[in-house]
């Protein structure tokens, strides 16, 4: 099951906030287990199998840890063994070379066990977290179990670190009021998902029935930004649906995406892209990596190849590797020739064709198309428009137009300037309405198949 | 404050849009299954469908196929991608000539499917013809963008009809119907195609079962429904396109039938019409040819030559059957779709001096699906 599912949204959600509503609070904890394990065991036994062993796995390392930090100096033992066992686990279902082994779980080339990759980075940060002293383990089950996969979480929700996930257990507050936010994050992920991912899927989608040789420079372009534009509303929707559930619980997760695509730098590109993931690569790899060296050449090395590791997480193939890498070596070259002063629009401009420029690296599946798809943007097919470009533009013009207008903050900030006057008051006034608008559009467009399952990368 | 009285305001809404949609799908979904035979019946568990999460899946759909106005959501769905400029709904292309499938480039023909034949011609004493019949799309595939467009189906048939032995004649559709697609043959709303498409074919197929065609100008041509909507209006529920029209071929001083029974799997039968309005009346109007789908149906007429045709078929030959009815004492018509068992459980395909099989190309890329000719 996945949120933006008729099933989901108008079946499981409600009936789960009806119980939560009505069991005491001292026992709201075990109701969610319960549910995310309903939620998991919809998906499949196996897929809950895979779950609960992933999670038994980091529960039992994580005590190890704690128990042979205190008494000797063999608590790395169990921490090799945690991370490895995570990693194992993602190179399983990840890379396509288990299909026999995985095949028996009853897992398919099409059915995939959704949120592997964020529940193994979970698993990691956790364990290392206890190995340096950061946090104790956790001894409670329950608890241990909602950090892993709480179904306000399990389908690409938030990456969190437990000392951060702790305190939000910790200050769970459930009201109406908490609600009412939880639906309208919900709704906007839902609607980012739904509206405009789908949409530009089917834009991306045409361009890539051309095999990238014959492909226009126009349409490499125009499929590159909607692909880019597509990923950007498929992770942050989802995030953004797994936040707002965690709000309808009572639980402030945070926001994983802050209008990353438009900004006058890479640099900020990064820090606004998948927030918390990108901190993770950071906190565990970069950091301890580049803590053991004083060389200058040697830290910025690190750098780059953590950003390689970011992008190999994404698609767990080379090309993926070498987006990361290209984009790693980009905030290194901004920050060399940091002097050179330019317009605000002349960055944005430049950052977004940038990330375009790099995004055949994410979408292709082998990296001799990710190569041709990028000679095909730089005109190495010496075609600069044909009749697909027509089609597209005819088309999918609105839709680009729009979605790109909306992965900005334009609109934020124009209601932030916009202070205390009409304009924002009637924006406040009408927004459960258009809420509710947006939610009958979103109903309608998953109305035929039930649910919209493109999830682009198999995270 | 204002905030607050807001967030408590998108609550309650959406609270009670949920709520409301949610308690109208359970009463639906408890009230229609009584008199929708056809509608998605709750999945049972099984253990594999269970573990693999199949059984959820199947769960969605039937919640989706049962959700409260469905076909309101369905309606809003195409008008608004229509609206925004996109041109496929669905994985239908729409315009406001036709609708045209464009899922059909990932069907592939099941070409496992030519064994059966293969070995039913091989055993069969009479003669065995063959006509796989292109869907809408494959005929009117030009209308698409061009990156949609292929002649995929020409190939698919192709294909198949090269895995068919020679004991089993081939009958190319296909070239048929192309280059009369300016022509009325097919449904704007439905993949498949009209009676007069199917009387082009018709044609064709009559010759080469030895028997001159009846000429077009000697039938009167009735039109039952001029509001006929198809399956792939059904996917989309798009207002603007077309509606279609749904003709009977009246020959008045040709043969007469006699009698024409439905057969169902355990043997027993009843009384049924090659043209059933009543049937047409209540549910889909392109139940008007041969009435409600049977596994196997035998009809008589009062053509005096004691030939016999058995025609294996799926429901592309439901307004092809009519035109036959002039050549035949006795026309045995097969579904397997909806037959259990095997064949010669059911019938002697022996007595039968001629076997014509009809599918649609959609149908032959099922799997398994004429396994019991064995």
């Amino acid at each position: 099951m996945i949120y933006s599912s008729l099933l989901f949204i108008y079946g499981f959600l409600p009936v789960c906030l009806l119980i939560y509503r009505l069991i005491p609070d001292k026992h709201r904890e075990l109701a969610l287990l319960l549910m995310s394990i309903v939620f998991c065991a919809i998906g499949g036994l196996g897929y809950l199998a895979v779950v609960m062993l992933l999670a038994a796995l980091n529960f039992a390392a994580g005590i190890m840890i704690d128990r042979l930090r205190q008494h000797s100096n063999y608590s790395s033992i169990p921490l090799i063994f945690g991370v490895v066992g995570d990693l194992l686990a993602m190179v399983m279902f990840r890379s396509g070379d288990f299909t026999l082994l995985t095949g028996a779980l009853g897992f398919t080339d099409e059915l995939y066990p959704i949120g592997i990759a964020f529940m193994v980075l979970s698993g990691i940060g956790y364990l290392a977290d206890i190995f340096y002293g950061r946090i104790r383990a956790e001894s409670n089950m329950v608890r241990f179990g909602l950090f892993m996969f709480m179904f306000p979480r399990i389908v690409m929700g938030p990456l969190l670190r437990y000392g951060a996930f702790r305190k939000i257990m910790n200050n769970r507050h459930f009201s109406i009021n908490e609600t009412g936010i939880g639906f309208t994050i919900f709704i906007k992920g839902l609607a980012k998902k739904v509206i405009a991912a789908d949409s530009l899927y089917m834009m991306y989608s045409a361009v890539r029935s051309v095999d990238p040789a014959d492909l226009s420079a126009v349409d490499a372009w125009l499929g590159s930004i909607a692909y880019m534009l597509c990923l950007y509303f498929t992770l942050s929707g989802y995030s953004d649906m797994g936040c707002g559930l965690g709000y309808c619980f009572g639980l402030k997760l945070p926001q994983s995406f802050n209008y990353p695509l438009f900004t006058n730098k890479v640099r900020y590109f990064a820090a606004k892209w998948h927030i918390q993931v990108v901190h993770w690569f950071r906190k565990y790899v970069t950091r301890p990596l580049s803590s053991r060296t004083e060389r200058k050449w040697l830290k910025k090395l690190v750098f780059i190849a953590a950003w390689g590791a970011v992008g190999c997480w994404y698609t767990f193939s080379i090309s993926g590797a070498v987006w990361g890498i290209l984009i790693g070596s980009f905030i290194m070259a901004e920050g060399m020739i940091h002097r050179i002063r330019m317009l605000n629009a002349t960055g944005v401009t430049i950052t977004f064709a940038a990330l375009a420029l790099f995004s055949p690296f994410l979408s292709c599946e082998n990296i001799r198309d990710s190569f041709s798809w990028l000679s095909a943007m730089l005109g190495g097919n010496k075609l600069l428009a044909d009749s697909l470009t027509l089609y597209l533009l005819r088309y999918y013009l609105v839709i680009l137009l729009i979605s790109m207008y909306a992965s900005t903050d334009l609109f934020r900030n124009m209601l932030m300037r916009s202070g205390r006057n009409r304009l924002r008051e009637a924006v406040t006034a009408a927004s459960p309405v258009i809420m509710i608008v947006i939610l009958a559009v979103c109903t309608a467009l998953i109305a035929y198949s039930g649910h919209s399952d493109m999830i682009l990368m198999r995270l | 404050m204002e905030n607050k009285i807001n967030r408590i305001t998108a609550a309650v809404l959406s609270a009670a849009v949920i709520a409301a949609l949610v308690l109208t799908t359970v009463r639906a979904a408890g009230g229609k299954a009584a008199d929708e035979l056809d509608a998605v019946s709750f999945p049972r568990p099984s253990l594999s469908s269970v573990v693999n999460g199949e059984f959820g899946r199947d769960l969605g759909e039937y919640f989706a196929e049962h959700f409260a106005g469905r076909d309101m959501w369905l309606g809003m769905k195409a008008h608004l991608e229509a609206g925004v400029g996109e041109s496929i709904v669905n994985g239908i292309y729409i315009s406001d000539q036709r609708l045209v499938d464009t899922h059909t480039s990932l069907r592939r023909v099941e070409l496992t499917n030519a064994d059966p034949v293969n070995s039913f011609a091989s055993e069969y004493d009479g003669a065995v013809y063959f006509v796989a019949v292109p869907t809408s799309a494959g005929v009117y595939g030009s209308t698409l963008p061009e990156h949609l467009a292929n002649n995929h189906e020409k190939q698919q048939i192709d294909r198949f009809y090269e895995e068919l032995g020679s004991r089993v004649r081939k009958i190319d559709a296909y070239n048929i119907l192309k280059p009369i697609s300016d022509n009325y043959i097919y449904c704007r709303s439905d993949s498949k195609w009209t009676s007069y498409g199917a009387y082009c074919v018709y044609k064709t197929v009559i010759q080469k079962l030895v028997f001159q065609p009846i000429a077009y100008d000697k039938y009167s041509i009735r039109h039952v429904f001029s509001d006929y909507r198809g399956d792939l209006y059904d996917r989309t529920r798009y207002m603007k396109c077309p509606d279609d029209v749904l003709d009977i071929y009246d020959y008045s001083s040709g043969a007469e039938v006699l009698s024409c029974l439905k057969y169902d799997n355990d043997g027993s039968y009843h009384a049924a019409s090659v043209y059933d309005l009543e049937a047409a009346g209540n549910g889909d109007k392109y139940d008007l040819y041969l009435g409600k789908d049977a596994p196997l149906m035998k009809i008589r007429t009062s053509v005096s030559n004691s030939r016999k045709l058995l025609v294996i078929k799926d429901s592309f030959a439901d307004c092809f059957i009519p035109f036959l009815l002039q050549h035949y004492s006795e026309i045995a018509i097969v579904s397997p779709e909806y037959m259990e068992g095997r064949l010669k459980d059911h019938i002697d395909p022996d007595k039968y001096e001629q076997t014509l099989f009809l599918f649609g190309i959609d149908s032959l890329s099922q799997k398994g699906i004429l396994d019991l000719l064995y």
